[in-house]
């Protein structure tokens, strides 16, 4: 203790005496090296954590309540039916459903096959062809065990093919029954058509 | 020549520029910096190449784990607190809770980022879920309805929280994706 106490009276007596005391501080330097490492610590972690980012999203329109149906010739319709499993199913109006590979094979992500932009283009053409106008309606059903990435996925795509006209309807028993109707009729439902 | 090469043993370079930056820089990024609120669930987004972003505030978001479970949380305190207060608060009550540990519970839900749907089936949760949402919108009207959903959840869920969306009067709302390139044309 005493120590301590005492070395700053020493050198304030030793001050007394003058020259040493005060030395002019312009040459002064510090060393900042343990500062600026802690303020580059630092910087780093707020970079890296910073999201700026915000997240993208995809704006889905569902008619509000009070909107009527509107009536569509059965013959301009797309019907879209995904099941379980990514099984995908079309057909125009009434006709029977058709299988068909919504992904890709292969490839480590799955992405919509080449298939079915070109089902839904030329569809589209062909319903073209017969009213002279762009009519035809997407109908998607998905079962409710179908994923939610099929429903992101192919609104996505259609978003991307510029099909505006497409809308979710529900999965109803009729639609079970089609479908197990043609899995009784063919062996392999899945089994790629082409 | 000796003297091209002096050796730079005891080399100084000054600091101070760069110090300068770096703590402008510092400053920049501790006052911009938000921090990423705990995930309610383990989400997988699914990719898209929609890029419209998120808007800041006034957000209803729906959270749908991969499992189906149903989370609903709203962005802003005072939202939160109604939620509570017209329909958490009278099932605590009814639980038999004190007034005390409503309080705690109170706290607990303004801070939390959302709140879990609860029901035994799916009709359950899709009731439970009308409730909150008709109650988030009641203290606020101008909410906007996200899906936040995992991609391998069922659609069955998802249908289930388009409906409630339906239901009450928000037919837009958005789906969050992460962002996919635009394939090239």
């Amino acid at each position: 203790m005493g120590g301590g106490v005492g070395a700053p009276e020493q050198s304030s007596s030793r001050a007394k005496k003058g020259k040493k005391r005060k030395t002019k501080r312009m040459g002064f330097s510090l060393d900042m090296t343990p500062m600026v490492d802690v303020a580059f610590l630092l910087l780093t972690f707020f970079m890296l954590t910073t999201t700026f980012s915000k997240p993208n999203t995809m704006e889905i329109n569902l008619p509000s309540q009070e909107m009527k149906d509107v009536e569509v010739a059965a013959s301009n319709i797309f019907t879209l039916r995904i099941t379980e499993g990514n099984k995908a199913y079309w057909n125009i109006g009434f006709e029977p459903p058709i299988p068909f590979e919504l992904y890709e094979t292969g490839g480590d992500k799955p992405t919509i096959s080449k298939k079915f932009k070109e089902l839904v283009m030329g569809e589209k053409e062909k319903v073209r062809a017969r009213v002279n106008d762009d009519v035809m309606v997407v109908v998607l059903k998905f079962d409710k065990t179908a994923k939610y990435r099929n429903m992101v996925d192919i609104i996505d795509e259609l978003n991307l093919m510029k099909v505006n006209r497409f809308s979710l309807a529900p999965f109803t028993d009729a639609d079970r029954e089609e479908i197990q109707k043609l899995g009784a009729a063919t062996p392999a439902p899945v089994a790629n058509p082409q | 020549m000796s003297k091209v090469k002096s050796k730079r043993v005891g080399f100084k370079l000054d600091m101070t520029p760069m110090v300068d930056v770096a703590f402008l820089l510092l400053t920049f990024f501790m006052l911009t910096t938000q921090f990423k609120p705990p995930e309610l669930a383990k989400i997988d987004l699914p990719n898209a190449t929609a890029d419209r972003k998120l808007p800041d505030k006034d957000i209803l978001m729906v959270v749908i784990g991969e499992k189906g479970e149903v989370f609903i949380g709203v962005d802003a305190q005072p939202t939160r607190e109604a939620m509570f207060a017209k329909t958490i608060r009278k099932s605590l009550e009814a639980a038999g809770l004190g007034a005390g540990a409503i309080e705690d519970s109170l706290k607990k839900f303004r801070l939390a980022e959302g709140t879990p749907v609860r029901g035994n089936d799916i009709k359950q949760v899709a009731e439970n879920l009308e409730r909150l949402v008709i109650d988030a919108r009641l203290s606020n009207p101008s909410l906007r309805p996200v899906i936040k959903a995992d991609m391998n959840a069922n659609y069955e869920t998802v249908e289930m929280v388009m409906q409630t969306f339906k239901k009450t009067n928000m037919p837009t709302f958005n789906l969050i994706t992460s962002m996919e390139a635009k394939p090239a044309e």
